[in-house]
């Protein structure tokens, strides 16, 4: 039987609105603790120098600073997911960002200064700031700690995929399309720079942390591993954390780095970026370069794709490598195609490293093959929508990769934005000549029930309710501005039939909370809500049997309303916190709480990245219209028509916030956002000139959810936070094509690369 | 960053505040968005700043108008001159200069004279008022003023005449023509976002016409185009007489050409010098579609 629904499905405001619009949100910023130090950090002048020698001396000498350490003061291990970057660089700098020196004083600007008389020695070299380069056999070894595993010094990572009879599907081709597309830095900015307090318990050996990391129990154990001491003596609280958007999936050298000032000096340190810190030393979005080579049979089928993908790793590896886990996702199974071949290698150069970002790869690999879509169609004569449309994913299908789309909304999506952006009949012109109009369509195939990357995707959850029948859900995942506190609670007060206001969610202390992997991957709704709904079940069998012996009724099936248990057949009733408090003081003494973990269906890939990897897939299609200033080159986006499966609403009010945050994004990944670098520097640490694009330049955002009811979800409900991002770039980067007649083979586009590509259509034409 | 502040409330103590400061290192604080950026960027540790901001002084914070012209005081911010209906109806390009620059919340602070004062080659309301012809009014310390035509304020880039001696009072703005019965004036700023942008070229035109259209006066400014904002006088001569709906597209585009030769841009991050040359050609064509 469905229930009919009373809180999912409301617009109801994020629990936390409040005290983030009234400034009393306590962000890491706002932590003072008593006798607490701050910390600055030391990076290198040179992207690629070796170090002769720091001299601290002076640092130490001047008033204030407490402790002053490098590479030869501590004892630990590299970070990073291939454990090749060391905390503090010893003997040479291989990047912009490297910590040589760090610094704890009673104040900021004590340690500001501290900073300016340390002297270093460097004999600069020459860097590799180009991929291609970095695999000739003249570079040098950028990386000292890599195995050794690959047929290149330089190479950090390598992925290989394939399914089909690639040769089979080339022959068949009717069109075959190759092109190379150029890929952008683009940096999170998120609002709230990097921040940490650590504080250090030297008698009983242990460390606290607030931090803003992601990913709290991964945190754990890698700062464990980079401090040498046991996982569990460290705590991780989590203060109210100003932006991740996958930012903070890595842990980065300044968090060890407070954590040792602070183990050194034995009271609390503080380390917060600047913003040209911020700029300089946080990840970004993994650059790199896609040749993508696809083909088409004569009725418009694809037939395969083959790609190869050169990532520039930068000096160090971080989860940014394996962002051709996501990407080879889209290549193989967004759409239907009978053959893929993929290779990617990400490598190393003297270049900032990435990190982890919204969409992990996904954005990259979608411009690229949609953009090659819209070419293929252009061969075959097809009309942009019509070959999308035939070869749309469907329900019931499983890709060559092996994704199971047991729910699958992406012919539906494409058909919404098709009709309701008026594709076949929007306008081609502008007001005069001068402006041209052009309207593009991309989608997008994301996970939307977590990602097994790790050898658990799973959260727990532990649910109490209180005698005086407020429920506090303890749960493994934490918040980072999504809104996965208001929609858990959302979730029990459906089932536990209490107001929003009596539920609260404790989610930031990892010595209270049960495990959980972390933000990332779209996944928190999915699985701490699936979570959720187990404890709830359990802890609801309690009550049920605790209710009927009080009403002394034999049948213990309630309904939970009003902050009651009623009983289906009988309609009598007994107040929720009543039962409680029966449970707790009398027989059989026992607390209403329940823990439950869950683990998704989805299954670890094997060797050749095969394997369901996700609870459920999530599909999205996006229609844009632009105008473009044919004087100026800018790009004007008019109108984004977005349809999303996300399974089902789960609160309509936070969807649209994370649909219009995302394509923003998508927009400035699109238009405008690029971290310039020259030789390993970069240019532009700043709002001035990286141009996030502003509440100004919003467009408007038609938003179409799709609900396809997926039965692993919660409610029906897939992962939705990264999927408004994905398609944004592709269907801008075909508007404009289509609204210019020429290609564009890289993001930006920025107003000059349009003009640009004009002016040479114009000299080809001449 | 560490610096000294002096607040005079009356233009008496101002006066006698730039005099105390002759040999000290010392600048003047109007809305500071201009200064305190530049302060973070090249600390000084042994400076003054005079704060302008409390400074009672009418003819320093306000609009007046007289037979010939409009004065604004230095301190006039942009956000007053966005919602100024009279400069907006007289002076189009000025309201538009003003109503592109940064976002709300600058605007608010942002004043006339710091901008001109800053003396960059992208500053909007200083394009605007070279456009429009207008003259600044400095003030000495020993009550005197003096006044240049905005044109010739500026020496290069963040250069000005401004003695040591000397604040910037207010600027003058001649009414439009009698006989004007139309107006052309408008402000082309390029960038890649439409606010928390800094021009990457830019070009204010005041254009006036009688009642047949023949062009009476014309102004044309460039920004962001050479180490200082600059007059494109050949430009400007070369309009008055004509008609302006009349104007063919040869003439548009030996006009625009006309404008480009007072243009030596530079290569930056922004944008490479060959980007703002092809432009500002456009967009001075575009000043007659
Ligand atoms: C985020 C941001 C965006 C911006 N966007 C724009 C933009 O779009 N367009 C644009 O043109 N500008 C822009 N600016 C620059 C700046 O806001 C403007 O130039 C503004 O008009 C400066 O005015 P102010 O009152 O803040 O000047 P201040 O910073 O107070 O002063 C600027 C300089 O002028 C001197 N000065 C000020 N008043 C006087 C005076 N009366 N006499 C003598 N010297 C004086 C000061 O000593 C200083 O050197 C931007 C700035 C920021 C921070």
């Amino acid at each position: 039987m469905k229930k009919e629904l009373k809180v999912i499905g409301q617009p109801i405001p994020k629990q936390d609105a409040n005290i983030r619009a009234s400034g009393k949100a306590i962000y890491g910023h706002d932590i003072v603790l008593p006798g607490m130090l701050y910390g600055a950090i030391l990076r290198t002048e040179h992207p690629s120098a070796i170090i002769e020698s720091i001299d601290v001396s002076e640092a130490l000498k001047l008033p204030g600073v407490v402790c002053v350490i490098t590479a030869d003061d501590v004892d630990v291990n590299n970070i990073g997911y291939k454990r090749d970057h060391p905390i503090l660089k010893k003997g040479e700098a291989c990047c912009t960002r490297d910590e040589l020196a760090a610094v704890a004083a009673e104040t900021k600007a004590i340690a500001r200064q501290a900073l300016k008389l340390i002297k270093v020695k460097y004999k600069v070299r020459k860097g590799v700031y180009d991929a291609f380069e970095a695999l000739e056999d003249s570079a040098p070894q950028i990386n000292q700690f890599i195995t050794g595993k690959f047929e290149n010094k330089n190479i950090a990572e390598k992925f290989q995929y394939g399914h089909g009879n690639l040769e089979e599907e080339k022959k068949r081709s009717r069109h075959i399309i190759s092109r190379r597309f150029t890929l952008p830095r683009m940096t999170h900015a998120c609002m709230a720079t990097s921040n940490i307090t650590a504080s250090y318990n030297n008698l009983d050996k242990k460390l606290l942390l607030y931090s803003s990391t992601q990913v709290p129990f991964l945190y754990q154990r890698d700062m464990a591993h980079a401090l040498k001491i046991n996982p569990s003596d460290i705590r991780v609280i989590q203060p109210v954390i100003g932006g991740g958007f996958g930012s903070k999936l890595d842990m980065h050298p300044f968090e060890p780095i407070c954590a040792l000032l602070s183990m050194k000096t034995g009271r609390p340190v503080q380390i917060i970026y600047s913003r040209e810190e911020e700029f300089i030393a946080s990840p970004i979005r993994q650059p790199m370069i896609i040749d993508l080579t696809a083909g088409v049979d004569k009725d418009g089928h694809f037939t395969f794709r083959e790609i190869n993908i050169i990532k520039d790793n930068g000096a160090y590896t971080s989860w940014g490598a394996t962002t051709p886990f996501v990407i080879m996702q889209s290549f193989s199974s967004l759409y239907k195609v009978k053959a893929c071949s993929f290779n990617a290698m990400a490598v190393y150069t003297n270049n900032v490293f990435a990190g982890s970002f919204r969409g992990y790869g996904n954005p990259q690999a979608t411009f690229a093959l949609e953009r090659v879509i819209d070419l293929l169609a252009d061969e075959l004569g097809m009309d942009k929508a019509g070959i999308r449309l035939l070869n749309a994913n469907e329900k019931g299908e499983i890709t060559g990769q092996g994704l199971h789309y047991d729910t699958c909304g992406h012919k539906e999506c494409l058909e919404t934005v098709i009709e309701k952006s008026n594709y076949f009949n929007h306008k081609t012109s502008g007001k005069n000549d001068r402006y041209k109009r052009g309207i593009g369509l991309a989608s997008m195939l994301h996970v939307g029930g977590g990602a097994k990357i790790y050898r658990s995707d799973g959260c727990g959850t532990t649910l109490k309710i209180d005698p005086y029948g407020y429920c506090t859900i303890i749960t493994g995942s934490n918040e980072i501005g999504q809104g996965s506190e208001t929609v858990l609670a959302m979730m029990a007060a459906e089932e536990l039939g209490i107001e929003l206001k009596k539920i609260k969610v404790i989610n930031t202390d990892t010595d209270v909370k049960p495990w959980d992997v972390g933000v990332h991957a779209s996944r928190t709704s999915f699985v701490a809500g699936n979570s959720l709904l187990g404890a709830i079940r359990l802890l609801k069998e309690k009550l049920n049997s605790k209710a009927a012996q009080l009403l002394n009724i034999k049948d213990a099936d309630f309904e939970y309303a009003d902050n009651k248990l009623i009983s289906g057949k009988s309609g009598e009733r007994i107040a929720l916190d009543k039962v409680v408090r029966e449970m707790h003081f009398s027989e059989p003494n026992e607390l209403a709480i329940a823990s439950f973990f869950y683990e998704p269906s989805s299954k670890f890939q094997d060797k050749e990245f095969k394997g369901n990897v996700s609870g459920t897939y999530a599909f999205a299609a996006q229609s844009i219209e632009v105008e473009v200033d044919t004087y100026t080159g800018n790009v004007q986006v008019l109108d984004i028509y977005v349809a999303q499966d996300v399974g089902k609403v789960l609160n309509p009010l936070l969807l649209g916030g994370q649909i219009e945050g995302g394509i923003m994004q998508g927009v400035g990944y699109a238009l405008s956002e690029e971290l310039l670098m020259h030789e390993g520097r970069i240019l532009n640490p700043n709002f001035h000139n990286y141009k996030m694009l502003t509440a100004s330049d919003t467009p408007e955002i038609h938003f179409y959810p799709v609900e396809t009811h997926d039965k692993e979800g919660p409610y029906g409900a897939k992962g939705v936070g990264e999927a408004p991002l994905i398609p944004t770039a592709a269907a801008i980067a075909n508007a404009v094509c289509n609204a210019l007649g020429l290609e564009m083979l890289e993001l930006p586009i920025t107003p000059e690369k349009v003009l640009k590509a004009l002016d040479d259509k114009k000299k080809r034409k001449k | 960053m560490n610096f000294e502040i002096i607040s005079p409330t009356t233009t008496d103590e101002l006066l006698v505040a730039i005099e105390k400061c002759q040999n000290r290192h010392f600048r003047f604080g109007a809305g500071c968005t201009d200064l305190l950026m530049e302060l973070k960027k090249n600390p000084a540790d042994d400076l003054t700043v005079i704060n302008l901001a409390q400074v009672v002084d009418d003819r320093l914070t306000n609009l007046t108008k007289t037979s010939k012209l409009y004065r604004l005081g230095s301190m006039f911010t942009a956000g007053r001159i966005v919602v100024n209906d009279e400069l907006k109806t007289h002076f189009p390009v000025l309201h538009e200069s003003a109503h592109n620059l940064a976002s709300t919340q600058i605007r608010q602070v942002a004043t006339v004279g710091g901008n001109l004062c800053t003396a960059s080659p992208s500053g909007d309301i200083a394009c605007a008022l070279v456009a429009l012809g207008a003259r600044c009014e400095m003030l000495n310390t020993n009550g005197k003023s003096r006044s240049v035509a905005v044109t010739d304020f500026f020496t290069g880039p963040r250069k000005t005449v401004l003695k040591s001696n000397e604040v910037l009072y207010g600027i003058s703005v001649p009414l439009n023509n009698k006989e004007t019965a139309k107006i052309y004036s408008r402000f082309i700023k390029i960038g890649t976002r439409r606010s928390m942008e800094c021009s990457v070229v830019s070009l204010a035109c005041h254009i006036q016409t009688d009642a047949k259209g023949v062009i009476l006066a014309a102004g044309v400014a460039i920004g962001a185009s050479a180490p200082t904002i600059r007059l494109a006088k050949d430009a400007c001569s070369s309009l008055i007489g004509k008609t302006f709906k009349k104007i063919t597209r040869k003439e548009k585009e030996e006009f625009a050409a006309t404008v480009l030769s007072y243009a030596s841009p530079i290569t930056d991050i922004r944008a490479t010098a060959w980007y703002r040359k092809e432009v500002l050609f456009n967009i001075s064509k575009s000043i007659f579609e």
